[in-house]
């Protein structure tokens, strides 16, 4: 039997204070006034009980009962950038080798059969190539969207330094999704942490993409925040939003290698200047009618108000990394997530030597999908743990003292759900997401009391 | 390149517009997110 257990939230609103249920991730603004009556009883908690059970069940099949059905594929161990938080190692970034055409094509043949046997009738799985820089290896890539092109559905995440007039007619005529990376809203502050490896700046390049790649709908621009663009992240927002990018996401740096915590920001910093640049989209949106959807921000709102639509699967617990998904190296090895590549206790044999099943009850990957946030404090103790899920575990791992902690953010990511709760008593949650976001779901409570 | 038309028009928001004692929504669906901090995927429609 589930007991609904509800928690009082202060969201930081002048009327509202919300209420919720970790266990089954519900959760309900009442009038600040009315919270000790709405605990003590009456039609909120009559209609929630009747739910709760239903709530549980869903929660935990989002949170255990997975199957992969994507792959993040590392084609090559190199990059032509040198970025000073990088989660790969620099030497494996500088002198790695690519995975030669022909091992790319059998690896992705061989995960065609392992997705055969878990993927429903007609889903395709997804592979996103991803870095280190994948262009760096373009034909191998490119030889493979076109071999498997009725398998996968393909993403891929670049540095765009690379990606010319020709590679953009390649990836865009196969509705390939395509992710940048910019840092700056000008030059000086992208080369601050990104640049190539002799120091030279990359910022027009990029920005040369981003025009390029105009009016195409599957695109969107990362921007990883540190303490050296925080203070830019509205005129960060501007130029997005000036050049059509239709998603972004600006997200906290990773601290899972020692290079990244060097500029890693402070909680309080962090979340006032992401919260200024979602006020800033805002702005934007209603200025112009159009939107630049801060995508790790949608997530969150989308994470309270239909959990299993999530299109991140970082902020839940366990996440994504090892069930949802998994990543291959460029030397065949598998990890549960691209960035546990650096860190061989997580590296779960070889795709050419093993198979995908062995690897998903490897240690490596039963230490991240075993890590869950109801077991240790203080986010046992949480109100709100199942809309943050307290990302990354890579980082918990190597930063904070293993899997049982905090990752690197966690009044961060607090003040984002008191945030998108204070969106969601003002009914203007839609505003910060996608147009149709919600096409495909079923509305299972809506309780607005009088 | 297959282009878009720049959207104009405003959405429906998740929650009522009018402010209201008590609010309570949740929705449902089978999920299936795969995105992750460095990267999602943008082109769901076409991933069913």
């Amino acid at each position: 039997m589930t007991v609904a257990a509800l928690t009082p939230v202060d969201i930081g609103h002048a009327r509202y204070a919300a209420l919720a249920d970790p266990g089954t991730a519900f959760w309900a603004l009442v009038d600040r006034e009315q919270v000790a009556a709405t605990l003590a009883g009456g039609p909120l908690l009559d209609a929630y009980r009747e739910k709760a059970a239903d709530f549980a069940r869903e929660l935990r099949a989002l949170r255990f009962d997975l199957k992969p059905s994507a792959v993040y594929v590392n084609p090559t161990e190199r990059c032509n950038l040198d970025c000073s938080y990088c989660y790969l190692p620099g030497t494996m970034r500088r002198d790695g080798g690519h995975m030669p055409e022909g091992r790319l094509l059998a690896a992705l043949d061989k995960l065609r059969g392992y997705f055969a046997t878990v993927m429903p009738a007609g889903r395709r799985p997804r592979i996103i190539f991803h870095g280190a820089e994948p262009l760096m290896n373009r034909d191998a890539v490119f030889a493979s969207i076109d071999a498997f092109g009725d398998d996968f559905v393909f993403g891929l995440q670049t540095n765009g330094t690379l990606l010319d007039r020709s590679a953009i007619e390649f990836l865009t005529a196969r509705g390939v999704s395509i992710g940048l990376s910019l840092d700056g809203p000008e030059a000086a502050i992208t080369d601050l942490t990104r640049h190539t490896w002799s120091g030279r700046s990359v910022h027009a390049r990029v920005l040369a993409a981003m025009d390029a790649l105009r009016g195409y709908d599957a695109w969107s621009v990362i921007a990883t925040c540190t303490t050296e663009n925080l203070a830019h992240l509205p005129r960060m927002v501007e130029l997005f939003h000036a050049h059509e990018v239709p998603t972004c996401m600006l997200n906290t740096v990773r601290c899972t290698l020692p290079g990244a915590r060097g500029v890693k920001p402070a909680d309080p910093d962090m979340a006032r200047a992401f919260l200024a640049a979602l006020d800033r989209s805002h702005a934007l949106y209603q200025e112009t009618g159009r939107k630049l959807v801060v995508a790790n921000f949608a997530n969150i709102l989308i994470a309270i108000l239909a959990p299993t639509a999530r299109r991140l699967m970082c902020d839940i617990s366990p996440c994504g990394g090892g069930r949802a998904f998994f990543a291959l190296a460029a030397d065949g090895g598998l990890y549960p997530c691209s960035e546990f590549i650096g860190l061989p206790r997580f590296r779960a044999g070889s795709l050419f030597e093993s198979d995908v099943e062995a690897a998903l009850d490897s240690e490596g990957f039963r230490l991240v999908t075993g890590r869950d946030v109801d077991t240790f404090a203080p986010c046992r103790d949480c109100a709100i743990r199942h809309f943050c899920g307290a990302p990354c575990p890579a980082e918990a791992h190597e930063m904070n003292g293993g899997m049982n902690h905090t990752g690197a953010f966690c009044g961060f990511y607090k003040e984002q759900v008191r945030y998108a709760f204070r969106l969601i008593a003002d009914g203007i949650a839609g505003d910060y997401l996608w147009v149709g976001w919600d096409k495909g779901t079923e509305t299972v409570f809506d309780h607005a009391l009088r | 390149m297959q282009k878009r038309k720049p959207r104009q028009h405003r959405q429906t928001a998740a929650a009522p517009k009018t402010p209201a004692p008590t609010i309570a929504l949740r929705k449902s669906c089978n999920p299936d997110g795969v995105g992750l901090s460095h990267y999602v995927l943008m082109d769901r429609k076409k991933a069913k």
